[in-house]
Parts: structure tokens; sequence; C-alpha cells
């Protein structure tokens, strides 16, 4: 009991110190899942990709792209991610593609295009093989956005904050498919656009981003 | 541990040097990227010359700029930079200047080095592409005079050419059929004579040569000669140093292509427009005015090309109007007798504000003294009708809206013009308004300036009337601009559903009347819209960076518009379709009608108490 305590109380004064740094000044990891549906309990993770940014410099040799070879059920999902039963071939375990991902995100900032719907799933998994992936901070590119409209007065519709909607409203070019690799470099670009619209990167800490 | 980013992969391969290369480079180079967002904000931190790199631009608009602040090349999707210092190790001296912030990708040398070690077609690629910019900054320093231009440029004629069997009498015949004043004389292909007009004077004529002898015996051999693609400084240069008017022009297998004469070149000096107004002015008789005022469009299609800042059309062309109207009146005072008292010739509209166009219509008037008798009315009658119908034979044709020195209205005193905008001031109907935006740019053209200085002098003092002010802001903001939700063009259709822009309506037009009501209300007495601007610096009405926006704009606009009036296609006049233009000129167009938007809005606030 005390010992959860302690652990809790360590972490709130770890993340009150980081949301005080600055931007560019540490390491994120972008992250992104492609599912085959919206329910974490049910639905399944039928890939997972990241891509490391340091100093606002998108890293793609340090990316990352695993398929999960144990799929039960694609259902219709591969309209989407368009990853059907041939590419799960090349695909690794699912206990591997969990311990990979705990790695890269065990005490690291991590970013999502809506952080919900992934770290849900992502609880799920690291539950079910007993791994520790905690991250120190997790941002989410999808609040970020809504927090920006909202404070503009912007009248939010069902689809404004989805992240094509997002990138075209900052010029960004249109990326095809939804590979969960394109996806991630594609919610990194998003993260870098919105931090210089929010102006003074130099400045630009942790706390204005989340 | 790395993978593939198909988007990026096709982005980079379509693109030279990789679409000649094997699929691995754009692999190995997209796997090696590092992704960069370029804004305002961190411009200064990259091009750096400690850590020379490779950028590829991917999306958003840059400037690259060199250590004097002068423009090299504007960047935009699929264009590189910051390669010369990674093939010669200098010093990096340019600068990026952020017009929109977008996506580039980076490579370190490092792996730029690889790239060029393993693929020949890589390296020569960007060998290549450093010496072109280097040519092409080089070439830019190099003025264009006329004289810079190849020959091929000004040589239209095609080759006229006898061979040496032909008599003198041959010669004679066919220069005379083809209306030329020289001939060349060739053998399988090959120039060895030249006859000219001269020559058949002086060495046949004069000499008594019989002109059944052959061409052979009279004609120059070894005649001096010049290539197609030299310069036609180097034409000039020949024919002084030689004494001579006539130059064969050769291909550069040595084949007549055809003759550069001492009047083609002349020709091309007086295409100078300034020299023509000259010409105008000295022009002894309406019928030499107006085969003078046919040569205007054709030589302002030509110097179109040859002129940077477009804007000066518009100034050009008002100057050649004036020109004609001022030619006019004197030779109407010729024919017809001295004027019998004082007048001053006026014009309004887009002459006033020296931004006339080839289509646009005379906007003019006569002021008068208060003190003329109705026989005195009668001999301006007859000047403005003269003057009129003859600038509409030379090409400025007549006001479909009457506003005409023929009109009787437009004919008045200077009492009776004040008279007239008093009503227009005191109640702004929209017609009203619409008077007030044509009338309210004037500029003297001709006859006593004092009753011009007069009458302006009067409705400076009536026009100073705050509801006049607020009527013409709210007029301003009837038009909107041409920019819809999310940043996108709202388009007009034509009957033929063609989709276009109308930059002189939704643009350029606003810029003008805002422009004009800003400067009513400083008592700024200029039309044109630049020097009203400009003039406006001096007032606190404005912010400085607003005028310049206003002024940015305004170029943009006006030289956009001028383009497209010489090539357009199945479009109304003054109208653009904008997926004609670059991704580049499309973001510009936006950032102006914005700026146009916004100017708008800041004068009905400032006028109208934002009252609309």
């Amino acid at each position: 009991m005390l010992k959860g305590c302690l652990y809790l109380a360590r972490r709130w004064w770890q993340r009150k110190r980081l949301l005080k740094q600055p931007f560019l000044d540490l390491p994120i990891v972008v992250i992104d899942l492609e599912l085959t549906g919206l329910d974490a309990k049910q639905n399944e993770i039928v890939s997972a990709a990241w891509v490391k940014m340091e100093a606002g410099r998108i890293q793609l040799a340090s990316s990352a792209h695993l398929i999960n070879a144990e799929v039960n059920d694609l259902a219709q999902s591969p309209i989407y991610h368009g990853i059907c039963a041939d590419d799960m071939q090349k695909g690794v375990p699912t206990k591997q593609l969990a311990s990979a991902l705990a790695e890269v995100m065990h005490n690291a900032i991590v970013v999502f295009h809506h952080s919900y719907l992934d770290m849900a799933f992502i609880r799920v998994l690291f539950h079910q093989y007993q791994y520790v992936g905690q991250p120190v901070l997790i941002l989410d590119t999808m609040q970020i956005e809504r927090k920006r409209l909202l404070s503009q007065g912007f009248e939010l519709g069902q689809d404004s904050l989805t992240l094509d909607a997002c990138r075209t409203r900052y010029g960004l070019p249109q990326y095809t498919g939804h590979h969960a690799l394109t996806d991630a470099v594609a919610t990194a670009e998003l993260l870098l656009a919105q931090c210089h619209k929010i102006g003074q990167l130099n400045e630009l800490k942790f706390q204005r981003l989340v | 541990m790395s993978c593939e980013i198909q988007d990026i992969v096709q982005f980079v391969g379509a693109l030279p040097p990789f679409n000649q290369l094997p699929a691995s480079a754009s692999e190995y180079f997209t796997n090696h990227l590092e992704i960069i967002y370029l804004s305002t904000e961190n411009q200064h931190d990259w091009l750096q010359s400690n850590k020379p790199q490779l950028y590829l631009v991917r999306s958003g608009h840059f400037d690259l700029v060199n250590g004097k602040g002068e423009l090299i090349t504007r960047l935009a999707s699929g264009d590189y930079f910051g390669y010369p210092s990674l093939l010669t190790g200098d010093a990096i001296q340019n600068r990026l200047s952020v017009q929109s912030a977008g996506i580039v990708y980076v490579l370190s040398q490092v792996d730029f080095d690889y790239l060029r070690r393993e693929y020949k077609a890589f390296e020569q690629y960007f060998v290549r592409a450093h010496a072109n910019r280097l040519l092409s900054s080089h070439y830019k320093q190099t003025s264009d005079s006329w004289t810079e231009r190849r020959i091929a440029e000004l040589m239209t004629r095609t080759a006229v050419t006898l061979e040496p069997e032909a008599s003198i009498r041959d010669a004679a015949k066919a220069m005379s059929e083809a209306r030329v004043s020289s001939i060349m004389i060739t053998q399988s292909d090959k120039l060895i004579g030249v006859i000219t007009d001269r020559d058949l004077r002086n060495r046949v004529l004069a000499a008594e040569v019989s002109p059944e002898e052959s061409v052979l015996s009279v004609m120059t051999h070894k005649p001096k000669y010049i290539f197609e693609n030299n310069r036609v400084f180097s034409a000039l240069h020949l024919m002084l140093k030689h004494n001579i008017h006539h130059l064969p022009v050769l291909d550069e297998d040595r084949k007549p292509l055809g003759m550069i004469t001492s009047t083609d070149l002349l020709r091309q000096q007086k295409s100078d427009p300034v020299q023509l107004i000259g010409r105008l002015y000295k022009a002894e008789s309406v019928v030499l005015l107006k085969r003078l005022a046919a040569e205007i469009p054709d030589l302002l299609k030509s110097f179109s090309n040859n002129i940077d800042d477009i804007s000066l059309m518009g100034k050009l062309l008002s100057g050649l109007s004036d020109a004609l109207t001022s030619r006019l009146i004197q030779l109407f005072q010729e024919e017809f007798g001295n004027a019998p008292c004082d007048f001053a010739w006026i014009c309004f509209g887009s002459q006033a504000r020296e931004e006339q166009t080839l289509h646009s219509d005379q906007d003019n008037g006569l002021v008068l003294p208060n003190t003329i008798t109705p026989e005195q009315r009668d001999y301006f009658a007859r000047m403005g009708q003269y003057v009129c119908d003859h600038l509409h034979d030379c090409g400025i044709v007549h006001c479909p809206g009457n506003i005409m020195a023929s009109n009787p209205e437009c004919r008045g005193s200077a009492a009776q013009w004040q008279h007239r905008f008093a009503k227009w001031i005191t109640e702004p109907t929209p017609g009203a308004m619409l008077n007030c935006k044509i009338y309210f740019d004037i500029r003297f053209i001709d006859g006593c300036r004092e009753l011009y200085s007069e009458m302006m002098t009067g409705l400076a003092k009536i026009s100073r009337n705050d509801l006049f002010y607020a009527a013409m802001a709210t007029d301003i903001n009837a038009n909107t601009v041409p920019i819809g939700l999310f940043n996108q063009f709202k388009l007009e259709k034509t009957r033929t559903s063609n989709r276009y822009l109308d930059l002189k309506k939704r643009g350029v037009v606003i810029i003008n009347d805002i422009a004009r009501l800003y400067a009513l209300r400083a008592g700024i007495a200029r039309s044109n819209t630049l020097e009203r601007l400009e003039a406006l610096s001096k007032h606190s009405l404005i912010s400085k960076k607003d005028l310049f926006d206003l002024k940015d704009c305004w170029r943009f606009l006006t030289q956009l518009r001028l383009r497209t009036q010489i090539n357009q296609e199945g479009l109304p006049g003054n109208c653009i379709n904008p997926e004609d233009l670059s991704s580049l000129e499309k973001h510009q167009l936006k950032e102006a009608f914005y700026l146009v938007k916004q100017a708008q809005q800041a004068c009905a606030f400032k006028f109208a108490r934002g009252s609309l």
C-alpha cells in the first residue's frame, strides 16, 4: 500500500518536473496502431508502428513497423488498414509485438493521435503478458487540436478531428492509406506543425501540449 | 530497425534523379531521412555551414535568398536545396525565408555521400543542378536590353536566294517580288555573295552594266555574315564597323536563314514606348495619329515580355492616351481656331488612376470657367465631339456610361461640377456611389491647370463629410472577396460553365476603392492607387504595415490580371481559372485576397463604425 503511494507520488513529481522542460530538449516516440475495431475488450491490434523524434527532427531511421501474426479475426478491418491474411505471415507473435512496444514506451514521452483508444488496447495487451511499459507522459495531437479549435471558437464537427482533417488544416501533404507507420509519421508531422503554430518554439514547454 | 513509408518512397521515386535510379536508391534515401517542419519559427536553424545537409521540400513554399538579400529561387514541393555546400564544402551564404510553412526532408552528408558513391546518376544530377544555378544567377545580372537579344528573335523574313547562274535582271525581279532590298547568292546552300539595292544603283545602272550579265560580276563577294545565335549587339557592331546595312544570317551549319537589315535594328530601337509617346506628340495629322495608335497593342505585347514590373503597363498606356488626347486637342484648335477661353481637359477612372488596359474605355470631361457664354459652349461641344470620336478611332472606345466630354453633362463650369459632386455626396444612393467611384479619380490632362486646381479645391471642401465616408465604406464592404470557408476559392461560373475568379472586380477594384476612401479622408489629391497608398504613409489613418500589404496585393493582382489579359481563353476579361495557376501562385492569391478582406473590414470599422 505504502509502496503504491510512494510510486504514484514519485510519478506525479516526475511528470510535474517534465512539464517544465522545453519541448525540443527531450526525445519523443510517436506511435500508431491499426485495429480490427474500436472496442479494446473485443477487438485486436493488427499492427503497431512508431517513429522517434528528437529536437524537432523525425528520424525515419528509427522507425519500426510490426504486424501481429496472431490476429484471430480481421473481420472487415482490412478495408481500412489494408493488411490481409497474407501480410500477417510476415508478422511477429503478439507477445513479441507487446514486448517491443513495452520496451519503446517505458519511461518515454509518447504521442498518439487519439491516445484514449490506442492506450486502451495497449493496456489490455500489456496486462495479458504482464509487461510494464509505463510512459512518463502521453501527448495526444487530437486533444491539442481540440483545445486549439475550441479556444478559437470553432464548432467541432464529427470529422473535424480526424488525422486527415487536422493535417489539412495545417496544409500538410495528403498521405494515402492507413498504414500504421505512415500514420505515425503523419502524427509526428502534425505535432510539429501544431507546435510551430503555438509559436515561440524554442521556449515551448510540454505543459502547453497537455 | 526501419522500414519504408510507401508514400514517401513514391514521392521521392517520382522526382529526378531518383526516377532514373533503381528503387533501392529511393528506399535508401527514404530510410535515412529526417523530417522537419520548417516555419518562420525555425527558419534560421537550418542551412548551417557547420552541418551541410541535403534538403528536399515536401510541402510549403520557401524563398532562397543570397547573402545580399536577393532572391535566388523560390522553392516548392519537389525542390532540393543545400546541395552546393555538400558538393563544394564551401560555407553556406544563402538564407531561407519561409513563405508558407511546410514539411522538409533532410539527408545528412554521410548518406548523401553514400548515394553519390553508389549511383553515378545521382552525383551527376546534383553537380549539374549546382552548375545551372551558378549560371542562372550569373545570367540574371546581365540586363535584357534589346541589343543582348539573339538575332533569331528579330529576324522574321525567310531567306531570299539565287543561284550564281542568274542574271542581274533575275536578281532585281526576285527582290522586287519578295519586297526585299537585298538578295543572297548561294551555291549548294553555301553563301557566296550578296546584292543590295545600292549595288543595283552603283554597280549596274551608274556603271552602265548590262542587266543580262551574271550576278557574279556585281555582287559583293565573301560578304560579312552573322549567326542566328549571335547577339543583336554583334550585328550592330559589324554593320557600323563595315558601314553595311544588310547582314546575312546563317545557322550553325552555315546555311543562309535570312537577312537582318539596319532597318530591322532601327525598328527595335523605335519600339521603345517612350519614343512612341514622343512621336504621338509630334504627329501632324489625325490620320498619322491613328496610324501610330494602331501600333500600340503590338508594342505593348512585345514590351510586356521585357519588363519585370508589369504595373508599368498601366502607366504607359495612360501616358499614350494622354499624348493622344493632348495632340487631338491641339489638332482641333489648329483646324477650328484657338479656344475662346480657358478650359481644362480632365480624365476620370482608370486613365486617371494610370492603370488603363487595352480594353479600357474613355472617361473624360471638360472644366470650363464660370463666366462661360453659350457661344463659347458651342465651341467646346465641337471640341468634345471631335476628340472623343477620334480617340474612339484610335482604339480607346467610347464610354458606355457616356462619361465623355462629348456629353453636355461632362462639360460643366467649375461651379456646375461642384454642384454635381455635392449632390452625390449629400445623397449617397447606390447610383451616386457608383458615380463617386469613377469621378473621384480625376487627373488633369491639358488646358489651363488653374481651372482644374480651382475645381479640386472646391471638391476637397465638400467631400469632407463623415456620412459620405460611411456610405463609401459600406459600399466597399458590399463587394466580397472570393475566399470561402476553409480558405477555398469561391468561383463564379460562365454560361458555358467555365469556372473563374474575377481578379478585377473582386480584388483590384476593392483595393482601389479603399485607397480612394482613405485618400479622400486624408485630403490627398492623387488618383494613382500606389501613389495614394504611398502618400498615406505620411498620415496616421492606416498603419505602415497595412499600407505595405495593400501595395503588395495590388501589384500582385494587377500583374496576374494583365498577364491573363494577354493569354486568356474562353473566360470573361480580367478573369482567371485558379486551376491554371501554380500552387505557389494559388497560395499567394489566397493570401492577397485574405489581406484585402482584412483591409475591407478595417475600413468598415474606421468609417462606418462597423455598422454594416
